[in-house]
């Protein structure tokens, strides 16, 4: 017999998840199937999918790369002005991404460090290094923030056990931290590529929506909307949607066969 | 002298280690006893090298350690809870620092010996998460003791586990710390570790040691009244020296009552500088004091009529309150005692104690109590 209470929770959960459903799924219904095959095959599409994945790729493992030991170093160490640190990482997560796109764009062009980069033959905007850097920086306060909580669960004696036993800092790291933190290693990788992924707003900004150039799905999707091509338009959706299911159930797939 | 600390101070944010003292000899088992956040873990930890000193030294047979990483140090370290590690089976945790220091060949003899011994090579193969407490403590033992530490820290390591486990593991570790001939630290909250296992007793406050000596000492002389509470002597008395001779010392208290002792250690001592009219603290084992319905001729000097105030029963013995014109006296007697001498609350009763069995505080103004 349930409860009042489990049956009103269950309820809330088919509701509101009926909703996403129903919302998401609709976009599908919008492009016809002709319309939807040829804006998926053209060009355009095609290069955009590249695009989207590529950075995406590469931004979500330098945020990883760069999110364990900052992750790390915020759980365990003390150092000074550690909370204004925390507060600084975090922030990005707080405002719209759009000003993460603009603080960049001043600072990575040619009113910033991007004059003196232009010198060196080095450009950091308009280009996919731009769209890499404007990924970067709306993923990595996410991917920080959700391995700072999952070195903060594991219990420090672990490590202090794995010292006493003859292993150095580096090497408790690598055998014992490392391999504890999987489950939230694997969260924070899927969290980060997808947000790689959707970035929207930033990658406008610092790339420039250069068509066939810096045109990521999001990107493309927007200014194909403006255009008035709703075809393009929805299909880069449904293919955004499309890409985030496929990389959330493959990623569950892997946790479960690997009991994560 | 094996672990000689010396003057050790630690400050971990508001909490601080002051000026630790403590001599260690090789082989010997000594327990820290304190209330919780006394600074036990964290010496234990200072010790092993997380924690770094800002004054004061750690020798371990003979060198100054406290500049030496915890991997170099050759100190071992158990904690209270499953400390395994959880993506390793039986078999890898015990394995993994011996791979440090052994061959292949050598750790799977060795492993073979240590599991017996510890009675474990039914599970050795096992997943760390169906251990049971006392087999996970049994394996977090023989991680430890496979790399031949100089020293081994116990941190609570029975804390977690049921009584009849505890009784297990206690006498299991009574005999393979001798036969490894290792030297043990260990922190525990339950004195039994002590009666069980202890060759001497550390009494912690507030991040100071208040007294480090053997159990009989700690337990029949403790230093100061906190020691003397923390150790379970009930009553803690203060005093008005009035004279003492060769033999003994005659206290009055605040309520007149004149106490005889015979604390012979410190009237040789001279410990305390007695003058008379100054005040001194008795204190009284509960165990050492005696009811009775009539005043009765005995050996014991200090005999006492009051009224029972309260009836505690605690397991097996039960502690009974007796106001003495204001001075709360506490004893503690049987079951069968207590109805053989039909106490109940309200009833005057006689309590007598020997004069032995008052023991004079030394360090009177060290602690409040």
């Amino acid at each position: 017999m349930r409860s009042k209470f489990e049956i009103f929770f269950i309820l809330l959960t088919i509701i509101v998840t009926l909703l996403f459903f129903v919302v998401i799924g609709s976009m599908f219904l919008i492009p016809t199937f002709e319309g939807f095959i040829n804006a998926l095959f053209s060009e355009k599409m095609v290069f955009a999918i590249t695009l989207t994945l590529s950075t995406s790729l590469i931004s979500a493992i330098l945020a990883m790369l760069c999110c364990i030991p900052m992750a790390y170093t915020l759980s365990r160490y003390q150092f000074p002005f550690k909370r204004l640190f925390k507060i600084v990482i975090d922030l990005p997560m707080a405002f719209p991404e759009i000003v993460i796109g603009i603080a960049l764009l001043m600072f990575l062009g040619s009113n910033g460090i991007g004059f003196h980069l232009d010198n060196l033959g080095i450009e950091l905007v308009f280009n996919s290094l731009g769209i890499i850097i404007a990924q970067f920086f709306v993923a990595l306060p996410y991917a920080v923030r959700t391995l700072y909580s999952t070195f903060n669960y594991i219990d420090s004696r672990y490590e202090f056990v794995s010292r006493s036993l003859g292993y150095s800092e580096v090497s408790t790291f690598f055998n014992v931290t490392l391999p504890m933190a999987k489950n939230g290693l694997f969260a924070t990788g899927i969290i980060t590529l997808a947000r790689c992924i959707g970035t929207f707003a930033s990658v406008l900004f610092v790339g420039g929506g250069i068509l066939m150039k810096t045109e990521t799905l999001a990107v493309s999707m927007y200014l194909n909307l403006s255009t008035g091509d709703i075809d393009m338009a929805i299909t880069a959706g449904i293919l955004l949607v499309i890409i985030s299911f496929i990389t959330i159930a493959v990623m569950e797939k892997y946790a479960k066969e690997n009991h994560l | 002298m094996y672990l000689e600390i010396k003057n050790l101070s630690v400050k971990l944010g508001e909490f601080h280690l002051k000026d630790i003292n403590l001599k260690i000899n090789e082989g010997e088992y000594v327990v820290l006893i304190g209330p919780t956040g006394s600074g036990k873990s964290v010496l234990l930890e200072t010790i092993i090298g997380f924690y770094s000193s800002e004054e004061g030294i750690i020798k371990l047979n003979g060198n100054i350690i406290n500049e030496i990483p915890p991997e170099d140090r050759g100190i071992g370290i158990v904690y209270q809870g499953n400390v395994l590690f959880p993506n390793m089976d039986v078999y890898e945790n015990i394995a993994y620092g011996a791979k440090k220091k052994f061959s292949d060949e050598e750790i799977d003899e060795k492993i073979k010996k240590i599991a017996k011994k510890m009675k474990i090579e039914h599970i050795i193969n096992r997943d760390i998460n169906t251990l049971s407490g006392g087999e996970a403590q049994r394996t977090s033992l023989a991680r430890t003791l496979i790399v031949e530490p100089k020293i081994i820290l116990m941190d609570e390591p029975f804390s977690a586990l049921d009584i009849s486990t505890q009784e297990k593991l206690t006498s299991m570790i009574k005999v393979i710390v001798k036969e490894y001939k290792t030297t043990v630290l260990h922190v525990t909250h339950n004195f039994n570790d002590i009666w069980n296992l202890a060759e001497k007793v550390g009494v912690m406050k507030d991040g100071e040691i208040h007294q480090l000596d053997s159990v009989s000492e700690v337990f029949s002389k403790p230093k100061n009244n906190f020691v003397a509470d923390f150790v379970g002597v009930k009553n803690i008395f203060e005093g008005c020296f009035i004279e003492k001779d060769l033999e003994k010392m005659i206290v009055q208290l605040k309520n007149g009552s004149i106490i005889t002792s015979s604390d012979i250690g410190c009237l040789n001592r001279n410990e305390i500088n007695l003058k008379e009219a100054e005040n001194v603290l008795m204190a009284i084992r509960p165990e050492n004091i005696i009811f009775s319905n009539e005043k009765f001729e005995s050996s014991a000097k200090n005999q006492l009529k009051g009224k029972i105030t309260e009836i505690l029963e605690s397991g097996p013995t039960i502690l009974v309150s007796v106001d003495i014109d204001g001075v709360i006296f506490k004893g503690l007697l049987t079951k069968s005692s207590k109805e053989y001498l039909e106490l109940k609350e309200n009833k005057d009763v006689y309590i007598s104690f020997k004069s032995l069995n008052v023991k004079i505080l030394d360090s009177y103004n060290s602690v409040e109590h």
